[in-house]
């Protein structure tokens, strides 16, 4: 059964289109990643999913029913984490998810209920009374996600929810992602961190230029790739220059640095290693270890998009 | 029910802020009582009623009734009112606009008509006080003249002989002037109400800012109830702020606030009504740039409206004019007239305007928001 069905769906603001004649169904039960550089159109995508905007043309059904015709139904079984955090710091974590399950209709005892529930789903019980302005970015961001979950919804969808926090709290986060899917969530789910896409969606869709341009598992996505490799080449010292060096090579699509590894995305039917070791050593860089790969959804995302998820 | 909880959520997170209750609790109670006691001097506690000037048309013809009018205009004259008999060709009415006289009187067989100028306000107040009493024995004397003139002599009589209570009482009217402290007390009070703009104009703007108003419009609850409950939230906490500030001037300042609190209230409320939609009808309109315009807008009505020193008679010039489009002005006014003459009727004006003001500003801040997709 699909929960979220877009059927069509354009948005059009004046004569920029955000999102351009855009499908794509999510079923029960799914961890569904989005993933889209930003002004893809993916934000867009969510905001009128959430009722936030305004459609200019097609359809979104949640569980069956057009959120046009069927509002309230849509609104009370959806929850949303907004990227930005949003709580009130001068309520405590309680009154913070008391107040927004009570926008859902909860009331009395339920709504105590379901307050000291979410907030131990998230592992801010002992945090009840306290104010978040005493909070922690990550503890933050775990009230931010009690806040969307108190009225249970059936749909929840997390627009970077890891954003900026510790690899801690993002780990307990992820847990939680997977703990909701297990209870019987369906969510979707973006972020700009790969990884967290790969390790815990079970169906991907990229977005760009306000178009679906690829949608799959993980497996599905990088099967679309057979012409790419990368190519990791561990480096003792880092050098901005090096990396522009790099990027006039053939076949080479893009170059990143990351924590002294050069990652290189490159055509896979081009033999260039030899070309690009050479140049590391002509710029004086000292290599480290070499190593060629298969295609990660990072690749995936760049040979599709010609733009890095980041930019 | 929604409407209630997110009004409730408002006043909650409002009491929690320092900074508000600072500038709307503390600031004005410091105000009024620097400015009170700086400005003691400033105030008098009477009134000279020397210059006071009343101009009537007499078109008795009744001998009676004109020794009984006679009899009155010597009694006020004795006090030190001019009263000036109307010369041909004048029009009474247009003299009071021209503010040279603080009241005009017709006086006829039938009874007594009078015109108050809206200047002179003081004045005019003290003026209507004396002719009230003696238009009612005056009234009432000319309606018996015309069924029986003894009934008419007797009252003539009655009243002659106490001719000089009508001055008498209302001087006692006219002594009751705001002090400092008492002017100052319901001048910050009134001020105070209209920085309540301020909020109206952060309502949205600070949902937006937390990001809070995304998880609003996502829930079932319409963009109607949460209008409602934000509008209606601020104003309850402003109008609580605004009575907390009445009742330390009353009790701690011992401010004089009159005997009829539950008018000078609902002034004081519809100020608040009309801040409030200010500010929001401004955030809608203005943005980000709202507030500026609202704290600019504050302030020129604060100093043009009597704030900070009394206005007394506004006059003819400009400054009268531009000092007369200041909601505070309107307010003090109504409650001057209120607090010391007992002229309940004052409030009207002040409330009309105050509720008219605050629902075309309501209405256009509706439209506004359905015409956006958010807020």
């Amino acid at each position: 059964m699909n929960v979220l069905e877009i059927r069509n769906l354009t948005k059009k603001f004046d004569d920029f289109v955000a999102v351009d004649n855009m499908s794509l169904s999510v079923s029960e039960g799914e961890i569904f990643g989005f993933l889209g550089a930003n002004g893809a159109g993916k934000s867009t995508t969510i905001s009128m999913v959430a009722s936030l905007l305004r459609t200019t043309k097609g359809e979104i059904l949640l569980l069956g029913k057009n959120i046009a015709s069927h509002g309230k139904f849509a609104k009370s079984n959806i929850g949303i984490v907004p990227q930005d955090i949003a709580i009130y710091e001068n309520m405590t974590a309680y009154e913070n998810v008391s107040f927004f399950a009570g926008l859902y209709g909860l009331r009395g005892a339920l709504l105590k209920e379901r307050t000291i529930e979410a907030l131990e789903f998230v592992g801010l019980s002992d945090k009840g009374k306290a104010y978040p302005s005493t909070f922690s970015g990550g503890m933050k961001r775990r009230l931010n996600i009690a806040c969307a979950i108190a009225h249970r919804p059936k749909l929840i969808i997390m627009d970077e929810p890891t954003v900026g926090i510790d690899p801690q709290s993002r780990n307990y986060i992820l847990n939680s992602v997977r703990k909701l899917n297990e209870m019987g969530c369906t969510i979707i789910y973006t972020s700009h961190y790969m990884e967290e896409v790969e390790e815990i969606c079970t169906r991907i869709a990229i977005v760009d230029h306000g178009k679906i341009i690829a949608e799959g598992t993980k497996e599905q996505l990088k099967a679309i790739i057979t012409d790419a490799k990368d190519i990791w080449i561990g480096v003792k010292s880092e050098r901005p220059s090096a990396i522009d060096n790099l990027k006039q090579i053939p076949g080479v699509i893009s170059v990143r640095l990351e924590d002294n590894v050069v990652k290189i995305a490159s055509k896979g039917e081009i033999n260039n290693l030899n070309q690009i070791v050479q140049q590391l050593i002509k710029d004086q860089i000292e290599i480290r270890s070499v190593e060629e790969q298969a295609p990660n959804l990072e690749t995936v995302f760049l040979t599709l998009t010609g733009r890095n998820l980041r930019d | 029910m929604n409407i209630l909880i997110i009004a409730l959520k408002e006043i909650k997170t409002t009491l929690r802020d320092k900074r508000t209750f600072t500038f709307m609790l503390l600031f004005p109670i410091i105000l009024m009582l620097i400015l009170g006691t700086a400005l003691s001097n400033a105030f008098s506690s009477t009134t000279p009623v020397g210059d006071l000037k009343l101009l009537y048309k007499s078109d008795i013809a009744d001998k009676q009734l004109t020794q009984f009018w006679q009899s009155f205009s010597q009694a006020i004259e004795k006090e030190g009112i001019v009263s000036v008999p109307i010369e041909k060709g004048v029009d009474g009415k247009q003299e009071i606009s021209a503010n040279h006289y603080a009241a005009y009187a017709e006086v006829g067989d039938q009874g007594i008509a009078y015109y108050g100028s809206s200047k002179k306000t003081i004045e005019s107040n003290i003026l209507q006080g004396m002719l009230t009493a003696f238009a009612d024995k005056y009234n009432l004397a000319a309606a018996a003249m015309a069924t029986d003139p003894s009934l008419a002599e007797g009252i003539i009589r009655d009243a002659n002989d106490s001719a000089a209570k009508y001055v008498k009482e209302t001087s006692l009217i006219a002594d009751k002037q705001p002090g400092s402290i008492d002017y100052y007390a319901m001048a910050m009070t009134t001020m105070i109400a209209l920085y309540a703009s301020i909020s109206g104009t952060l309502l949205f703007w600070v949902e937006k800012k937390r990001n809070t108003i995304v998880r609003m419009i996502a829930s079932p609850v319409s963009k109607g109830e949460i209008f409602a409950g934000k509008v209606i939230g601020c104003t309850v906490i402003n109008i609580l702020l605004v009575f907390a500030v009445m009742l330390v001037s009353k009790f701690v300042f011992q401010a004089d606030w009159g005997n009829h609190l539950g008018i000078v209230l609902v002034v004081l409320v519809t100020e608040v009504m009309l801040a409030v939609s200010l500010g929001l009808v401004l955030s809608y309109w203005k943005g980000d740039s709202a507030r500026s315009i609202v704290m600019i807008f504050t302030q020129i009505s604060s100093f043009i409206g009597g704030a900070y020193f009394p206005l007394g008679n506004s006059g003819e010039s400009f400054m009268g004019f531009i000092s007369d489009l200041s909601p505070l002005r309107w307010a003090n006014q109504a409650l001057t007239k209120i607090i010391y003459n007992g002229d309940l009727g004052a409030a009207w004006p002040a409330i009309g305007l105050n509720v008219g003001i605050a629902a075309a500003c309501l209405f256009i801040a509706v439209v506004s928001m359905r015409k956006k997709e958010a807020f």
